[in-house]
């Protein structure tokens, strides 16, 4: 597709085009695409005489109902299509410019077919579904705009690898400062290092709130030792190493809670795609077999 | 300054030896080349990669000499100042060299290869959700199953596998209901398969029929064929798609009672569903007897009431209303000499105000009495409604007087042959207007030309004639017979009862009709001041099904129908 005469003419547009995002791709092509097949959907419906009131088995009903189950296969294909990265008109880009708006757009189709007919059936349970995997991608397409620039500052310049080994590396310190300690102080000091860095509970990756924090609780210790008189030279440097440590896991916390808030709508926006074709099989067959 | 340079080796056995070597520079070298102060041979390492150089205090400095950086706890630099009080670690390729500060207040660098086979993609793996939330693979297959299985293998399996047993529910099959039926048929909600009889095969007319056996069709099917219009392109075009599905036709049940809409009252077909046939059916159907129709208020036939033509032998005949039709009910009755605000009638009602419930004048509901249901009135009967004025007494036998039977004329005649001439009662006084006295009013037996007392009955002043026509038939004396229709739209419902807040003069004319053959019908423009079609801004806006039914009933049609559980 890429391989058309006319590719090279349009290399310096393009130059300047795919600096743009996905939500702005070709002039915002696709939201204006969406919008007319919005604007179609909704005087459809409302010309359409349909009695005794508007319901998905009305023939307009089963246009949009139709239009609905296509547009969410094709969504559901970007799954496959975003495996290969092309350029050109049918890029990548333009592609996944197309599944945010038309995934849109599908809200519009969806609510009309249903005539806002909801109960607790399949057949709502297709609607809630597919709403559900809009709605995570609506909050996907958000944090991929305003996101990668806060988490890129976040990292200066690190490695994901240079983060833990930095820790790591002050945990090797304090194995080594510690030594002169007694006991009861090193006990706080080896929880400390031997702390993941990784929470383990989605709830601390997406609030970044970490309240038995291992580091923070030994700096505390350190810290109220450090007033005492009777504090060697280690007591300074293990304290040292532990706000360095604190300072990093920071760093990586917010990093891990940035990547969080980053995924955790694929944890939804995928499995609910699988769910809702699964949920539209189950509705289209069931429609059919009840004739 | 002495820098402690601190090798720590592992030998085979796997302990770890360490070797001090003290080094009294202000600088030190780090690399590959072999005269480095600290040689680290290690591909990975520069020749000369750095320098360490002491810094006033406990601090030192460590420099890149080369174009590689290094790392300084976990970050890549090129310079950095290090307080040897709190220490730091570097590395270099695959050695880690720990600065601290030794008890001697040396420099203490201690270096120590590693083995550089941490997986990069195990951190990675850490820093994404994937190490706290279920695989989306499993999730997504979990849940498809899941809802693959209860919400249609169940349901079909269910369904297939079932008893032939009528009552054998289907497990599952309520979460295809895509919403409740309609009242009539709320019965039937666990019960799809009663009217979902095949599976992919839409709902049939004989599954409605099972039940609705008293059914009638609208018109012979050949005659419904030919009286539909012929749909728009883009209609065809979906019904060649619905026939193509396996939907039945136009004409099915279905297509005008859909269910599932909603749990109230089944919607009434509208106005539209009518029209598409009878809004143009003359066009089609030459030979039909009936007007187009397609809006109450724009385009639907004058009335043409059922009306008595001959009461001899009560023929009627359906006449339009723009036709003056006249009715032989076969009965002489002034409506306005009776409603009169003065004069003799209301004189006489308001004296028998004390037995009678008659105001300062007659009223319609005098005389005219619904029916229970109060969709229509009932014939007025002569005992009940007229008599009062009306009397039939004929004769005075002391203080009692005898009384004529209103309706049995063998036994009238029998009763005035008998009567003596000089007790008949004749008042000297035409009527109405003048009173014997004591009030009481009596009828006027006399005739103009005289003759017997029977004569006098039935002559035009007499008492059966003032109200009835003589005729005479087998030989004897006798009355036409009357007809009073309590329903004269055949094929159009109304009702008295939603109408009991008007007069009954808006609608009927009564009061200045001076003869029973007026026919006091309102004509359709006075219905048009309150009903107009459907989708109409009319007071009442109103569709073909308030009055009429499409199944042919003598009974009132759905709308007026109260509610059925």
């Amino acid at each position: 597709m890429a391989s058309t005469p006319h590719a090279g003419m349009r290399a310096d547009h393009k130059a300047v085009a795919d600096h743009d995002g996905f939500l702005r791709h070709a002039r915002f092509r696709w939201i204006k695409v969406a919008l007319v097949v919005c604007l179609i959907a909704l005087i459809g419906y409302f010309a359409a005489d349909v009695k005794p009131r508007p319901y998905g088995g009305s023939w307009y009903g089963y246009t949009l109902g139709t239009a609905g189950v296509l547009l969410i296969f094709w969504l559901a294909l970007l799954g496959i299509r975003k495996r290969a990265m092309t350029a050109g008109r049918w890029s990548l880009k333009a592609w996944t410019s197309a599944h945010v708006y038309l995934g849109l757009a599908l809200v519009v189709i969806a609510t009309l077919h249903t005539g806002f007919q909801f109960g607790w059936n399949v057949h709502t349970l297709a609607y809630a579904l597919m709403m559900l995997v809009i709605a995570s991608g609506i909050y996907g397409a958000a944090v991929y705009a305003v996101l990668p620039s806060t988490l890129s500052s976040n990292r200066e310049q690190l490695t994901l690898s240079q983060m833990v080994e930095g820790i790591r590396a002050i945990d090797r310190q304090l194995h080594e400062a510690a030594q002169p300690l007694t006991h009861s102080y090193t006990e706080v000091v080896l929880a400390a290092s031997e702390e993941s860095p990784f929470a383990t509970s989605l709830w601390s990756r997406l609030s970044g709130k970490y309240p038995h924090c291992a580091t923070a609780r030994a700096l505390t210790a350190f810290q109220n030792v450090a007033s005492s008189p009777d504090t060697g030279p280690a007591f300074a440097t293990v304290e040292t190493l532990l706000i360095r440590r604190k300072a990093q896991l920071d760093r990586l916390r917010r990093q891990t809670r940035l990547k969080a808030l980053l995924e955790i709508w694929l944890y939804l926006h995928i499995p609910g795609t699988i769910a809702l074709i699964a949920a539209l099989t189950a509705h289209i067959v069931s429609v059919f077999y009840y004739w | 300054m002495t820098f402690r340079i601190r090798q720590i080796e592992i030998t085979a056995d796997g302990r770890r030896i360490a070797r001090d070597t003290d080094i009294a520079q202000a600088e030190l070298s780090v690399g590959r080349a072999a005269e480095s102060d600290i040689y680290l041979p290690d591909l990975a390492v520069e020749l000369r990669q750095a320098r360490i150089a002491e810094l006033s205090g406990k601090r030192i400095t460590v420099e890149a000499t080369g174009t590689l950086g290094f790392t300084i706890d976990g970050a890549v630099t090129l310079a950095a100042t290090i307080n040897c009080g709190s220490g730091a670690e570097l590395r270099f390729g695959n050695s880690r060299i720990s600065v601290s500060l030794a008890a001697d207040e040396a420099v203490l660098l201690t270096i120590e290869r590693f083995d550089n086979a941490s997986g990069e993609s195990d951190e990675k793996r850490s820093f994404s959700l994937a190490g706290v939330m279920p695989s989306r693979r499993w999730t997504s297959w979990i849940a498809a199953l899941l809802i693959l299985g209860l919400f249609l293998v169940l349901p079909i399996t269910s369904h297939l596998t079932r008893e032939p047993d009528p009552k054998a529910q289907v497990i599952g099959d309520g979460s295809w209901s895509p919403g409740k039926l309609s009242l009539a048929h709320h019965a039937l909600e666990s019960r799809c398969e009663a009217c979902h009889v095949r599976p992919f095969e839409s709902v049939r007319d004989a599954a409605c029929l099972s039940c609705h056996k008293d059914l009638h069709d609208h018109a012979p099917p050949q005659r419904l064929a030919g009286a539909r219009a012929d749909p728009p392109l883009g209609e065809r075009f979906l019904r060649a798609v619905a026939r193509q599905f396996g939907k039945p036709g136009p004409g099915a049940c279905v297509e005008c009672h859909r269910e599932h809409a909603s749990a109230g009252r089944m919607e009434l077909p509208r106005q539209q569903f009518c029209a598409g046939c009878h809004g143009s059916l003359r066009d089609r159907l030459a030979d039909t007897k009936l007007g187009n129709a397609g809006d109450f208020g724009m385009l639907h036939p004058q009335f043409t009431p059922q009306v008595v033509t001959d009461p001899g032998n009560r023929a009627m005949r359906r006449i339009s209303l723009d036709d003056h039709p006249r009715e032989n009910g076969g009965l002489f009755f002034p409506h306005k000499l009776h409603l009169e605000s003065l004069g003799g009638v209301a004189k006489m009602g308001s004296t028998l105000r004390g037995e009678r419930s008659y105001g300062n004048q007659l009223a319609c509901k005098d005389c005219h009495h619904p029916t229970e249901d109060g969709v229509r009135f009932l014939p007025v009967r002569m005992e009940r409604d007229c008599e009062a004025c009306h009397s039939l007494v004929y004769d005075r036998v002391g203080p009692t007087f005898r009384t004529l039977k209103h309706g049995n004329i063998p036994q009238m005649i029998a009763d005035l042959s008998l009567a003596q001439p000089s007790r008949v009662v004749v008042p000297i006084r035409p009527r109405p207007g003048r009173y014997a006295a004591g009030g009481a009013y009596y009828s006027d037996f006399t005739a103009p030309g005289g003759g017997s007392v029977l004569n006098r009955a039935f002559s035009r002043q007499g008492v059966c004639g003032e109200c009835h026509t003589p005729v005479f038939a087998g030989g004897q004396t006798s009355v036409m017979p009357v007809t009073q229709p309590m329903r004269y739209m055949m094929n159009g419902w109304f009702s008295h009862k939603p109408h009991a807040q008007q007069k009954c003069s808006s609608c009927h004319h009564a009061e200045a009709s001076t003869s029973a053959s007026d026919l006091l019908l309102p004509k359709i423009a006075e219905c048009r001041t309150c009903h107009l079609g459907e989708s109409s801004r009319a007071p009442v806006p109103s569709g073909c099904a308030m009055c009429h039914s499409f199944h042919p009933a003598a009974s009132a049609p759905r709308s007026a129908k109260p509610d059925r559980n």
